[in-house]
């Protein structure tokens, strides 16, 4: 799940994007609003994470702007603002959830998968396909009742796969979802962790449509 | 005495007015003794003429007089001394050959006499002085009495109306009461009685100043605090990081980027604590003389490894001693912020620290080749935790830096100014402080 991560300080924009790529994660960090929305514009992340004490530019302008574009994008403020005002200003401007400093990143993950699933219009935690179970918190999966152990990125692409059964994912669109900015992408990698899930859920899990990409069957 | 303004002016008033009761009364008494004297020596007069008139032996009292009959002591003599008549027989008083008025002290009583003779006969008609003193002193109770019974109800009078005149001041008071350090607003000026306006005005430029004072303290400690969460959460989030590492190697990196944290968030408390003291509300401290040339080659010297580092090249030009009056670990901080920023946002070349004595001043100059600071943003520098926009350092300064710069400036009574380096790119910050041997 890649999401973009607009936060001004060094040291907390780093400790954010490594605890949030430990969680499957993938994170793309701008420094300010300007960089930020040109991000935006480039690709569809499914997440946006916003400080808004930004240089030039406040968060909350931006936000406003973004919500006047007609982005729809999930929106999840953290800021040291912690004034009963502030969080509903913040809310009011558009966004969805609000997170003050200092926060914990279990709670930071936590409320970044609650939002994902909203957005996804789920209620459930779990992802459930036929007799396949991921636990997105835990990053456990089970298979016909046994535990199967998943890396990160096959967790990742599982449940890209998983969104949305039988649509057809590219590699390109996987790789995306995949990796952020600056991370070396080895021209067979998608290729890679597929071979490793059909070797762990059976070869049929996924189909290949060839020239267009994967997807997992629409009922199971 | 007492301090309280309404039993003062009661105390002066009520001891004023008894005074004046008192004069009154006094030359109110000697007027009327005048008056009655002039009176009743007429009557007396009238009296003796009446009795020139009429026989002796049926000789009455005329009526009509002021004083009642036995007040009076007619007598007549014939001109050779036979007493003739006496209204009073036990009362004689010895004869008196000179005409016209006298006093006479006669039988333990002090008597007006009024004598007169009308060729063959002598009349003498008299009556005593005391009479006299107690109508007069009568006379002027009857006037002084009114006042005196007058005392209590003017003192009550008095009374209320200072305390209805003094109301303003209670009410200031109970007003100045209600003030908190939260709710400094200005006292009334409605309404005032002349004599309060300047006492009210007075305390409202005190009210309005201290509000000052408490909302820059409290914008500080505000700022402070916002401040302080953004390394604190970095902390924490570098140490959960530390929590959750899974290798040994991944540990180390976490624990290195905790250790960044939390010197971060140290200098930045070191910095809030040397601004706090450089307030212009602290006391003084003792100032010596300090050499700043000397001052800036220890420094340099401790500079020099985080030049290193930083692959910049650090220089001092000097030209001798360079003596001021100073605090020296305040000039020391300023100096020690101007290098320690000036290496920070100097990607590369180098920083250069002039030391100059001219005439009564010392102008210190820090010069590096970084970005500079654009025209525009050269005043907010200064305030405090302002960052330039887009100013990269390697690491998150603490915003405090300038500021101290500047308030330990303006405490020895220098300035600084910022403009570009000398080759119209870079920063070079000059503070000029006077030596201060006067």
């Amino acid at each position: 799940m890649r999401m973009l991560l607009v936060e001004d300080d060094a040291m907390i924009g780093e400790a954010v994007r490594a605890g949030l790529r430990q969680d499957g994660f993938t994170v793309d960090w701008a420094r300010d609003a300007e960089a930020g929305d040109a991000a935006v514009k480039a690709e569809a992340y499914a997440l946006l994470l916003l400080d808004l004490g930004l240089p030039r530019k406040s968060g909350l302008d931006w936000l406003r702007e973004l919500r006047r574009r007609g982005n729809r994008i999930p929106v999840l403020i953290l800021t040291a603002r912690d004034a009963v005002a502030d969080r509903v200003s913040g809310l009011d401007s558009g966004a969805d959830d609000y997170l003050v400093k200092p926060f914990d990143l279990d709670e930071l993950s936590a409320r970044v998968r609650a939002l994902l699933r909203r957005d996804a219009g789920r209620a459930e935690p779990l992802l459930r396909h036929g007799e396949l179970t991921l636990d997105p918190a835990t990053h456990e999966a089970n298979y016909r009742g046994h535990k199967i152990n998943l890396s990160a990125r096959e967790f990742a692409l599982l449940t890209a796969l998983l969104e949305r059964p039988g649509a057809i994912l590219s590699r390109a669109q996987l790789e995306q979802r995949l990796y952020g900015w600056g991370e070396e992408v080895e021209s067979n990698a998608v290729e890679v962790h597929i071979h490793h899930l059909r070797r762990k859920l059976g070869a049929d899990f996924i189909r290949n449509v060839r020239g267009l990409g994967y997807s997992v069957s629409k009922a199971p | 005495m007492t301090s309280s303004i309404r039993g003062q002016l009661l105390a002066w008033l009520l001891g004023a007015l008894t005074i004046a009761g008192l004069l009154i009364g006094y030359s109110a008494y000697h007027r009327v003794q005048e008056d009655i004297d002039e009176l009743l020596d007429y009557q007396l007069k009238q009296l003796a003429f009446s009795l020139s008139h009429q026989s002796v032996d049926s000789a009455p009292v005329p009526p009509g007089l002021l004083l009642p009959e036995p007040d009076f002591i007619t007598q007549v003599w014939d001109k050779d001394g036979v007493r003739m008549f006496y209204s009073r027989p036990n009362l004689a008083i010895p004869l008196r050959p000179r005409p016209g008025f006298s006093n006479v002290e006669w039988n333990h009583q002090a008597w007006r006499v009024y004598t007169q003779l009308d060729g063959f006969r002598i009349i003498q008609v008299a009556h005593p002085l005391s009479l006299r003193e107690e109508m007069a002193a009568s006379l002027t109770r009857r006037a002084v009495l009114p006042l005196v019974a007058l005392l209590p109800l003017l003192g009550l009078g008095i009374w209320i109306i200072v305390g209805h005149a003094l109301r303003p001041l209670s009410s200031i008071s109970s007003a100045l009461r209600a003030r908190t350090p939260s709710a400094l607003e200005p006292l009334p000026q409605r309404d005032l009685p002349e004599e309060l306006v300047p006492l009210v005005g007075s305390l409202n430029d005190l009210l309005q100043r201290l509000n000052r004072a408490l909302e820059a303290r409290r914008q500080f400690v505000a700022d402070a605090a916002h401040e302080l969460r953004s390394p604190l959460t970095a902390v924490q989030l570098q140490l959960q990081l530390v929590k959750r590492a899974g290798s040994g190697e991944e540990r180390a990196a976490a624990l290195e980027r905790l250790e960044r944290g939390v010197q971060r968030s140290t200098r930045l408390v070191q910095q809030l604590l040397t601004l706090a003291r450089q307030d212009p509300q602290e006391p003084e401290v003792d100032r010596a003389s300090v050499d700043l040339d000397r001052l800036a080659h220890e420094l340099i010297a401790d500079f020099e490894p985080m030049a290193q580092h930083h692959r910049l090249t650090l220089a001092l030009e000097s030209q001798g001693p360079a003596h001021i009056r100073g605090d020296r670990e305040s000039l020391r901080v300023m100096l020690s912020n101007l290098v320690d920023n000036a290496i920070r946002y100097t990607p590369r070349g180098g920083v250069i620290v002039r030391v100059q004595q001219k005439g009564n001043d010392v102008k210190l100059e820090v010069e590096d080749t970084g970005a500079g600071i654009p025209v525009d943003e050269r005043e907010r520098v200064f305030d405090r935790f302002y960052r330039v926009p887009g100013h990269k350092a390697e690491e998150e300064g603490s915003g405090l830096g300038l500021a101290i710069v500047k308030r330990v400036a303006e405490r020895h009574g220098g300035h600084v100014t910022l403009d570009s380096g000398s080759g119209g790119s870079g920063l070079r910050v000059t503070v000029q402080l006077p030596c201060g041997n006067s």
